[in-house]
């Protein structure tokens, strides 16, 4: 097992934004060949695939998808997650950018296969370059009649396909608070099962309503056009296909490299051109909520949803982020925490009070006044947190710091005890982070 | 009803049956298992904005499919967890404890702790769940967040927002119950802050009921902040005396002072809310313009006197008028004071001429409405209202004319997918764009004045709909022959609007509510014809409501306060005058004494210069009244009376709910009750009246009035008893 191209193949074919040399590439064929089948053959194809989302729960897709077309009444939605803030993760940006009508083929596929007539690719706010080629694509693809009224002959398919901008929120890809920003409202999470209803069967206007990830549509084409057995002949028992993995931090060749799954991680990082600037510290593999491995950990484990388990980590979104030995783990977490305390979305109290909280005390460390309960005190606040949230969010701030605790205590000791980095004098925290002092009065 | 499905569940090792999908922190409580919680509100939605204060969770283990028990791996909250088959719940593990101790923890560390000058302090959710089940110390060492303390978002409403939880149970409020939708959330994470848009003032009409919700001192009333600690104050038990809807409150009072006003739970009248001018418009109670003994007029001026004095004088000058008096008012009393009143005119004075009306309209639509439906005002009681499919709001400000009603009707709507039809002269719609209009499914925008028209509209296309009978020619009479192309030009309404509309009313559950635009309107009876027409020919005789609006209006109506009607609308054979009669009599001097029944009668009364020049040549003018008011700065004799706080009482409400107050103290002895002045002066003019108290009274109004049958003081219980239907009414 190797890197493997199948979405990323014709990435670099000069024009491939254009929907003829898409085609000349075998573009548009995958939904030709659906359009000859059955809506529910169609998706004995994705289950005979095995493909599992891609967004970062790998949850079988075929599952979503006849959990849709089994409705018959209300009106179907199809929602693209190309929210895309998981730190460490950027496949989906280039996706969209270059490989535009791989996912828009891919949508029109899911579309047909749900039964559904209207669909939204929800777009990150940032991505404003990978949106106007989406927009692209989306035109010629009405222009050549595979969007629209009656598709390719066909009076009982139509489907339409907008496109909707986040405003700056990675909550807005936690998919209940996705459907909620899309319907205008605060992007807060909704609900979940058994609390409320599941997506497929009530999601956006109360309607079953498909999402997954830009990556897991990216796959559709190739399944249909090449058949689900094919798919499910490369990858793992369990985790079948190819993943692209987003690899950044101290590597030589920084950026997206698609891989079989169940391909050594050790691997990927020879992908990248091995590690710079010193020797190899930790990996965090699937994004920055993942737990962290420490390099020793990192031999021995494969890139599938599995053996990432078994390691105590995740695939995630596979954003693989590769530190080398002059990385301060302690400066890593306050960054991490930061980050979750700034994109919580206030709705729970663990979340919105427990990450600022973790924050502030990790930014008391490495500012020199770290005491020795803190450590603890870190531990037992990621407790209160993980599983008591409302939503993932929560989850996903508590993991890496427990995680990075767990690995890396004795450099919290070294800050605590020194009130300096045991790296050394490069690691200068960054400027603490702010409340927003916004307070504005009643004039 | 529909069927329930019963579902067993355990909770905590205890088996019980509870309705499926009943939310687990709802059947806890039917075996007396108490989860702390602070989000979860029944009357709010959990989809959008609940479960989010973690403070309910308990542990779970779900039946799968194939009967055995799974363990949920994480806690689930219970305030959001729908009860199904096999369930088993366990509320009280070290786990759980822990978890609460946490949450309590991350509530903490940013909240001021400043309860010694929190007004919540005492009564907060927060301070009593810390205290059962919070951490006795804090591990926070990190600076808090920081707001200015008091921060005002509207006139009532003052907002500290270091206080808050961010629970959504105000935000939601604005959502789910108001409609304003004024409250939502800023920024997130910990920098998020409950805000109105652009921080502009916090306008609505039920702001007052998010201080009573927020689970703690965040969101405080500000003509109560800094008054009393809850544990100084007094309650008593109260009905608002701001409009008809009749509201149940708390008077919460210190010495004999109301500090403030609270919501009292009837789930048939207000459930649990209240609006702004009843929580915040109590407080003419002990109000420093509270009149404290009687006064005569000397020498033109106003002075005060003594009660010998005054009564004295006031039983002579009606011995002296033969029967030549009359009475209006009676809105703002008490049944109580209202039958010994009519009693006292009819009996003691021997005159027929007594009104409580101070609109435009004297063609007594009521005992028109009475003769075809039997029912003098609202067809429907509140508690229905939410289960109307349809309801048609015809010519009504509806959210100020009815704010109770209103919110039984949006609940419907918010809740049950009931439909709302509007009709509204042209102005109201865009004025009050945020109430009604901004959940009708049709809004008909009439010129103004045109009322009867658009309501011949409906009926014709009610008509010409395929579907309804064709042959109730009486109904078509009052169509005077038009179609509904004809009542569309008049009116200024799309004609497929007014389609549209009656294609929406036709169907079972439909009502009909006609407000001030019809009942001021001269057409006023055409127009209620017209609209009970469309009422019996959707299959819904009966559910015409013409809601009164005033306090205690509707017992005028019931009482007798009326030249045509006795108690319990008995026709009197030879009506006397009418509040309009009785006015021009008193400018021809034909009147020799006037009794003006505690109103302000030249400011209420719809013509001001009749009423002035009324009280001007009136020889002799007795007031009742709690404060001088411009009418009684006219009077001859002005009566200092009980507001709702000073005695025990009744009033009836817009759906004919009798509903009992409590007195909560006194202000002066010289303050009476009003039956008592009446009662006292019957006595003195040789028919003497020996009630001991208000009680008393109802007793004898329950033995002689027969729709108050049911309504004895030791029946009406806390929610109230609807009168008994009219004899004899039905059409
Ligand atoms: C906080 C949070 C952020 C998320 N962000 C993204 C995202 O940016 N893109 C995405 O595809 N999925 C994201 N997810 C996962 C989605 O909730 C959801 O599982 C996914 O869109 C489903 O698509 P898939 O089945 O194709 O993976 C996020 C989840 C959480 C909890
Ligand atoms: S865990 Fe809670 S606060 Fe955090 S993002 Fe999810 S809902 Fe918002
Ligand atoms: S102001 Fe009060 S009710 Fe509103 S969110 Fe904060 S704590 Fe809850
Ligand atoms: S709705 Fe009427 S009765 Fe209720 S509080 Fe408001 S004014 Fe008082
Ligand atoms: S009461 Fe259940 S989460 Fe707040």
């Amino acid at each position: 097992m190797a890197e493997l191209k199948l979405l990323l193949k014709y990435r670099d074919v000069p024009g491939i934004e254009n929907i003829d040399v898409w085609e000349s590439c075998g573009g548009y064929e995958g939904l030709k060949k659906a359009l000859t089948m059955e809506r529910s053959a169609v998706i004995d194809e994705m289950k005979i695939s095995a493909v599992r989302g891609r967004g970062g729960a790998g949850f079988p897709a075929w599952i979503k998808w006849s959990g849709v077309l089994k409705h018959t009444d209300a009106p179907h939605y199809l929602i693209c997650n190309g929210d895309e803030g998981e730190p460490g993760t950027f496949k989906d940006r280039e996706l969209m950018l270059k490989l535009a009508h791989q996912l828009v083929e891919g949508m029109i596929i899911a579309a047909y296969a749900t039964n559904t007539d209207k669909g939204y690719v929800y777009i990150r706010g940032e991505f404003v370059e990978p949106a106007k080629s989406v927009r692209k694509a989306i035109d010629q693809a009405y222009a050549k009649g595979y969007l629209g009224r009656g598709i390719l002959g066909r009076e009982d398919f139509n489907f339409d396909l907008y496109i909707h901008m986040g405003a700056g929120s990675y909550e807005c890809g936690e998919e209940t608070a996705l459907m909620s920003s899309l319907m205008g409202e605060r992007g807060q999470p909704r609900l979940k099962f058994p609390h409320g209803a599941l997506p497929v069967d009530a999601g956006v206007w109360d309607s079953p309503t498909l999402i997954n990830n830009v990556e897991t549509y990216s796959c559709a084409p190739h399944i249909l056009r090449n058949g689900g057995a094919w798919y499910a002949s490369m990858g793992t028992e369990r985790s079948k296909g190819t993943k692209i993995i987003s690899v950044s931090g101290h590597v030589k060749k920084p950026g997206n490299y698609e891989i079989e799954l169940g391909t050594p991680l050790m691997e990927v990082l020879d992908l990248a051109g091995g590690v710079i600037g010193g020797k190899l510290k930790a990996i965090i593999p699937g994004g920055s909520s993942v737990p962290i491995l420490p390099a020793e950990k990192c031999v021995g484990v494969n890139m599938d949803y599995e053996s990432c388990q078994a390691a105590g980590t995740m695939l995630g979104s596979g954003g693989f982020m590769v530190f080398n030995e002059k990385t301060d783990i302690v400066i890593l977490m306050r960054r991490t925490a930061e980050f979750y305390a700034h994109e919580s979305c206030g709705k729970c109290t663990p979340c919105r009070e427990g990450t600022r909280w973790m924050f502030k005390i990790l930014d008391r460390i490495v500012s020199g006044s770290g005491q020795p309960s803190d450590i603890d005190l870190l531990l037992n606040v990621c407790d209160q947190i993980d599983g008591r949230s409302y939503c993932p969010l929560g989850d996903a701030a508590a993991w890496p710091i427990r995680a990075g605790i767990k690995n890396f205590r004795e450099e919290f000791e070294y800050w605590i005890t020194h009130k300096k980095s045991p790296i050394g004098g490069d690691c200068v925290p960054p400027v603490p982070y702010r409340i927003n002092p916004a307070l504005i009065p009643l004039s | 009803m529909p069927d329930i499905e019963w579902v067993y569940i355990k909770i905590n090792g205890i088996a019980l049956k509870v309705p499926k999908g009943e939310m687990i922190i709802e059947s806890a409580k039917r075996i007396g298992v108490e989860i702390p919680f602070f989000c979860y509100h029944p009357r709010l939605s959990m989809k959008e904005g609940g479960a989010n204060c973690r403070m309910c969770l308990v542990e779970v283990a779900s039946r799968m499919p194939d009967g055995s028990l799974r363990k949920m791996p994480k806690p689930q909250t219970s305030c959001s967890l729908p009860a199904a088959e096999g369930m088993e719940i366990e509320t009280d593990t070290e786990a759980l404890n822990a978890d609460r101790r946490g949450v309590l923890e991350f509530l903490l560390i940013n909240h001021p702790l400043d309860c010694p000058i929190c007004d919540r302090g005492g009564e907060c959710p927060l301070q009593n769940n810390t205290m059962h089940y919070g951490p006795p110390t804090t591990r926070f060492i990190e600076e808090k967040r920081h707001f200015p303390k008091a921060y005002p978002l509207s006139q009532y409403v003052v907002f500290d927002r270091e206080r808050c939880i961010h629970c959504a149970r105000c935000t939601r409020f604005t959502r789910d119950i108001s409609g304003d939708e004024e409250l939502n959330f800023l920024w997130r994470g910990a920098d998020m802050e409950v805000a109105t848009f652009d921080h502009t003032e916090y306008n609505s009409r039920f702001s007052g009921n998010v201080i009573e919700l927020c689970p703690v001192g965040a969101l405080l009333s500000r003509p109560y902040r800094f008054k009393a600690r809850p544990w100084d104050l007094q309650s008593a038990k109260s009905i608002c005396t701001q409009c008809s809807n009749g509201c149940n409150i708390k008077l919460d009072y210190r010495l004999d002072r109301i500090h403030r006003v609270n919501a009292r739970l009837n789930e048939d009248v207000n459930e649990e809310w209240t609006c702004d001018k009843g929580k915040f418009g109590m407080d003419y109670i002990s109000d420093e313009s509270r009149l404290k003994t009687p006064m005569i007029r000397r020498n033109g001026e106003l002075s005060p006197a003594s009660w010998e004095e005054v009564l004295y004088l006031i039983a002579s000058e009606l011995k002296n008028a033969e029967g030549e008096v009359a009475g209006v008012g009676g809105a703002y009393s008490s049944n109580e004071d209202i039958y010994v009143f009519q009693k006292f005119m009819r009996e003691t004075l021997r005159s027929k001429h007594i009104d409580h009306r101070m609109g435009p309209n004297f063609q007594s639509y009521n005992s028109g409405l009475l003769k075809r439906f039997g029912c003098p005002a609202m067809g429907n009681p509140i508690a229905e209202l939410e289960d109307m499919k349809s309801t048609l709001i015809f010519g009504s400000n509806f959210v100020d004319e009815q704010p109770i009603l209103y919110l039984r009707v949006r609940k419907g709507w918010r809740f049950k997918r009931n439909k709302v039809v509007e009709a509204a002269p042209q102005g109201l719609i865009s004025e009050e764009i945020r109430h009604v209009t901004q959940f009708a499914e049709v809004s008909l925008n009439y010129k103004n004045g045109t009322e009867l028209p658009l309501a011949q509209g409906l009926l014709a296309a009610l008509f010409e709909d395929k579907g309804r009978p064709l042959g109730e020619q009486k109904l078509l009479s009052h169509l005077s022959g038009k179609n509904v192309a004809q009542c569309a030009s008049e009116t200024g309404v799309d004609e497929k609007d007014i389609r549209k509309a009656a294609e929406l009313l036709a169907t079972d559950k439909m009502c009909i509510f006609a407000g001030e635009y019809v009942t001021h309107s001269p057409d006023a009876t055409a127009i209620l014809e017209v609209l009970g027409d469309i009422a019996v020919l959707t299959g819904n005789a009966g559910n015409l409501n013409v809601p009164v609006s005033r306090n205690n209006e509707q017992g005028a109506m019931e009482l007798g306060i009326l030249p045509d009607m006795l108690p319990g609308y008995v026709e009197e054979q030879n009506p006397g005058m009418n509040t309009e009669e009785i006015l021009s009599a008193c400018v021809k001097e034909d009147l020799k004494a006037l009794w003006v029944m505690n109103t302000d009668l030249v400011k209420e009364y719809h013509n001001s210069d009749l009423a002035n020049s009324a009280m001007d040549a009136c020889p002799f003018v007795v007031v009742t009244a709690l404060a001088i008011t411009d009418t009684a700065a006219k009077a001859n004799v002005v009566l200092p009376v009980h507001s709702v706080a000073e005695k025990w009482g009744t009033f009836t409400n817009v759906e004919r709910r009798v509903q009992a107050f409590c007195k909560a103290f006194e202000i002066s002895p010289d303050i009476h009750a009003e039956w008592k002045v009446f009662s006292d002066l019957s006595s003195m003019l040789g028919s003497p009246m020996t009630y001991a108290d208000g009680k008393d009274i109802l007793n004898e109004i329950v033995k002689s009035v027969p729709t108050f049958a049911k309504c004895g003081p030791n029946t009406l219980g806390d929610e109230g008893v609807i009168l008994n239907p009219v004899a004899g009414g039905k059409e």
